[in-house]
């Protein structure tokens, strides 16, 4: 399956976007990059001019595909979205949470190739046909996947926010080997922040998921 | 009490929510879809008082996308009507983009409305706001503060003066935020003069009350919806600046607009729990009775409002003794508005308390427990009222013993383990058993489920299944055949989702409806001569499982779908109601728990570990023991993060909060959390309300920190009366 999905259109399609097109910008900041580093600068802070430049030729967007959740998607997006905006503004799946938008809170978690990653700090265009999964793509139909039943079973969470990041990183944790005790899943869970305080029952729904393995 | 059989109230049972949430299809606030929907970013004030001189909006408005920037140089004015019927503490509220005045860092000077997110954020960045900036004033230390709030009785002053024991104290306790999972995010949209939001709310009806007021228009012009909220400790109970700003900006942008503060904006665009510094000084005799307390306690507060909250009530109830004098002030800074934040007040007030009962214990040399004992009020000496249920001592007996506490060595620093100094500690909690008049929509379908509707909330403690679970008993039908719907105003409608009372209040209403709705039927059928059940008297009907039948004789009888599909009754229906008595209270009612805490720590690092936890409660009737337990353990979550590390940081050079973000303000995560355990007293409290509930989301984090630094100066004999006791200060 594949869908196609276009960016909401910034300026009417038929005018000509202002100021450079797309690929001179590319090769403004490449310039300004370059002599950045040919000056052996180490600053954040772009020469004099060059915000304006930037600001004027902005919103560059890329086309994408990648599949999320066994699902092929091409979609051409702001260079500057992140896997959870892709997620949560543009394909519809908003069970990825954005909880700190920083990193810090872990309910954005979402496995990348298999592996646990914070989707607030992972840029979209970098995922080139990557497999994404996302809680909307962990049940087999009605049957829910082991650890979101375990979730369930210990009451392992109370507002649900942060419980999607949990149920992933969870998984993440498992397919890892770091369940080896309670002490090891609270350290390798500890990047998932639940401020309803729902940590003992979410060690013990790790716990009860690896047993089952 | 229900005549019915209880089978699901009591029983423990999972959430009936928990599918949506684990599969990641419950919405929160920002995740309704809404056509033509366009992003807004807030820009926030970057100076902590003075005037807007200029808001130059060129390159903002340059970017694709950017659609609109709205500040109070371009925004319509708001009526900004009065609103009794709201959280608004006494003052005015902020109006936004109304004048150039900056009364706090943060404060929402403008909005960008793009078409996407991204342009929205990247054009908040580019408005340039210049300001004429005047130092503010944000020390609670250094400020002068409002007449203060009084009691007494007695003549403590003078018992102080004869005391045989005197301590005195000051206790420091930070400025700490809710800061839920969920940031706060609001969708509006206006179809002519109607306006809908999404919006992440503890009160729809508060939010919705608040719009009509700021904009001008009739309370049922506005509809809020909020199915869930993830998360809120009493930062859903007002509706912030945001609220009105999305409202806005959606009728300036003829489109409807999505606003979701950044984690940073939470910080200052939302509540928290005021900063305060209380001075405390204790009479007793030398056997520990209580003769005398005096408290002069100071809370931050805006210059533009000021926030109260109870703080003290528990110094003139918990204990016995003569002589009470308080003082309660509040410091009007150069900050936004303080809001409740779980066990408003009564939390604040219990760790000054009970940390100052655990240095007289050890002054006295007497356990703590037993100290405690000792000034057990016989009725509450602030009323004079009896108490409905006051069951502390029980608590202390079954903590003591479940925790170990006889084999306590009372000498401070005496156990180790290894490096670690090892210590133990306890404290009482108290809350008061709120409840207020609510609704719910009760409806009996002819296929025999039931739907129950009450506007109320559920920010995490389980409203979903406690209701259904109350709603099933008294309808006497499974609990797979009863849906409980809330966060809608179009709802019945119901006080805030706080202060513990939704259980009481919401519950109470969802029993009486579901109560008469089972009566309707059984008079429909022992009024029907073709019903089995003809002529019997109602009083000897039950139902269980959708079947109503006598309850000596479960033979005769027949299910609700064959009575109403024969009396042609599609459903039947009613609106169940819920009131407190009218009149003076007759009783004191409380909710009391004890916590026991143990903590190790390193003799030369100063880290603390928490060790174990265990909290006995005194919370009335259990509704849902799972989802209570759950509760009961989040609150000694809480309790860990005030005691050992959240504290919100100002620079008081320019107001500007430091540690604004989920990195550097430290919230307790997995790794910081042992094994915790909540034991529920079994009972009732007959005099609180129908069902017989007190409440038990406050109660649970009220206690904890002062157990947990209790332990502290057991395991290395040092007082510290600042919170958080982070590993600097133990050093």
């Amino acid at each position: 399956m594949s869908t196609e999905l276009n960016e909401p259109v910034a300026h009417p399609p038929s005018a000509s976007p202002p100021g450079p097109s797309r690929r001179t910008f590319i090769v403004t900041t490449t310039a300004v990059g370059g002599a950045a580093v040919a000056g052996g600068l180490v600053t954040a802070q772009p020469p004099p001019g060059a915000e304006e430049t930037a600001a004027a030729e902005a919103a560059p967007t890329s086309r994408v595909t990648l599949t999320v959740n066994r699902k092929r998607h091409t979609v051409t997006i702001d260079n500057r979205t992140s896997l959870l905006d892709l997620l949560r503004e543009h394909l519809g799946l908003t069970g990825s949470k954005k909880g700190c938008d920083a990193g810090a809170c872990g309910a954005c978690t979402v496995l990348a190739d298999g592996h646990r990653v914070n989707s607030c700090l992972t840029l979209a265009v970098r995922l080139e046909g990557a497999e994404i999964t996302t809680i909307e793509g962990l049940a087999d139909g009605d049957r829910l996947h082991p650890l979101q039943q375990a979730f369930i079973d210990e009451d392992a969470f109370q507002c649900g926010y942060c419980t999607p990041g949990q149920i992933m990183s969870g998984i993440g944790c498992i397919q890892e080997g770091h369940t080896g005790s309670e002490e090891e899943i609270r350290e390798w869970m500890s990047g998932n922040i639940c401020r309803c305080g729902c940590y003992v029952k979410i060690v013990r729904a790790v716990e009860r998921a690896a047993g089952g393995k | 009490m229900s005549p019915q059989p209880q089978s699901a109230v009591g029983a423990p049972l999972s959430r009936v929510d928990g599918r949506l949430k684990v599969t990641g299809k419950a919405k929160y606030a920002a995740e309704h879809h809404v056509d033509t929907v366009v992003h807004a970013v807030v820009v926030d004030s970057s100076v902590g008082r003075g005037r807007i001189t200029g808001v130059d909006t060129r390159a903002a408005l340059a970017q694709p996308g950017v659609l609109k920037v709205i500040s109070h140089l371009n925004a319509p004015k708001l009526a900004y009507r009065e609103n009794g019927s709201s959280n608004n503490p006494p003052g005015e509220r902020l109006h936004v983009f109304q004048d150039d005045k900056v009364h706090f860092h943060g404060q929402p000077v403008a909005v960008v409305l793009a078409t996407t997110l991204e342009a929205a954020q990247h054009g908040a960045s580019l408005v340039q706001v210049r300001y004429d900036a005047e130092r503010p004033s944000t020390d609670l230390a250094r400020a002068p503060a409002h007449d203060p709030v009084t009691y007494a009785r007695g003549d403590a002053d003078k018992a102080m003066r004869s005391a045989a024991v005197r301590l005195e104290m000051t206790y420091r306790t930070a400025r700490t935020h809710q800061n839920a999972m969920e940031p706060h995010a609001t969708i509006a949209r206006w179809d002519g003069n109607r306006l809908t939001v999404w919006d992440k709310t503890q009160w729809v009806g508060g939010t919705q009350t608040e719009l009509a007021a700021v904009f001008g228009i009739p309370r049922d012009a506005v509809r809020v919806i909020s199915p869930f909220v993830g998360g809120a400790f009493g930062s859903g109970l007002r509706a912030w600046p945001h609220v009105t700003i999305a409202a806005l900006a959606a009728r300036v942008a003829g489109r409807p607009v999505k606003l979701a503060l950044t984690r940073r904006q939470m910080y200052f665009g939302t509540g928290y729990r005021p900063a305060y510094e209380c001075g405390v000084r204790l009479g007793s005799d030398r056997r520990g009775r209580l003769t005398a307390m005096v408290h002069d306690i100071k809370a931050e507060t805006s210059t533009y409002e000021d926030f109260q909250e109870d703080v003290l009530a528990a110094g003139q109830m918990l204990y016995s003794m003569p002589n009470v004098r308080q003082a309660y002030r509040r410091v009007p800074l150069d900050v936004n508005t303080p809001l409740y934040m779980r066990g408003p007040g009564f939390a604040t007030a219990a760790h000054v308390i009970e940390s100052a009962m655990d240095e007289l214990a050890h002054h006295l040399g007497i356990d703590p427990v037993e100290l405690r004992r000792r000034n057990e009020p016989a009725a509450d000496e602030s009323t004079g009222l009896p108490f409905s249920t006051r069951r502390l001592r029980e608590c202390y007996t079954t903590g003591a013993r479940e925790f170990g506490w006889q084999r306590r060595n009372p000498e401070p620093r005496s156990t180790r383990d290894g490096d670690w100094l090892i210590g133990t500690g306890m404290a009482a909690g108290v809350y008061e058993t709120v409840r207020k008049a609510a609704k719910a929509r009760v409806r009996l379908d002819a296929d025999g489920t039931a739907l129950v509707e009450a506007a109320t909330s559920d920010m995490g403690p389980g409203t979903y299944t406690s209701m259904t679970q109350v709603a099933a008993d008294a309808l006497g039908l499974a609990l797979r055949n009863v849906t409980f719907r809330l966060g809608d105003t179009l709802m019945p409608p119901t006080p805030p989702h706080s202060g513990s009372m939704t259980m009481a209040s919401v519950g109470s209403a969802v029993q009486a409806g579901s109560d008469t709705v089972r009566r309707q039927a059984i008079k429909l059928a022992v009024e029907d001569v073709r019903s089995p059940l003809h002529g019997a008297n109602p009083g000897d009907v039950v139902v269980r499982g959708g079947r109503l039948h006598l309850k000596d004789n479960p033979a005769r009888g027949e299910t609700y779908q064959r009575l109403l599909s024969r009396n042609e009754r599609t459903h039947l229906e009613t609106v169940g109601s819920f009131e407190p008595p009218s009149g003076p209270e007759r009783f004191s009612l409380y909710a009391y728990g004890a916590t026991f805490a143990e903590v190790a720590v390193d003799a030369r690092l100063g880290l603390v570990r928490v060790r174990r936890v265990l909290g006995v409660y005194d919370a009335g009737r259990i509704i849902s023991p799972k989802l209570a337990d759950s509760q009961a353990l989040g609150g000694i979550v809480g309790g860990i993060g005030t005691a050992l590390l959240e504290h919100t940081v100002t620079d008081h050079r320019d107001g500007r909060i430091v540690n604004a973000n989920l990195a550097d303000y430290l919230v307790p995560v997995n790794a910081d959390v042992p094994d915790l355990r909540a034991i529920y007293l079994e009972g009732e409290d007959r005099e609180a309300d129908p069902i017989g509930v007190k409440g038990l989301g406050e109660l649970v984090h009220i206690g904890v920190a002062p157990a947990l630094t209790n332990a502290v100066f057991h395991a290395t004999g040092r007082r510290i009366r600042e919170l958080p006791i982070t590993a600097e200060v133990l050093l």
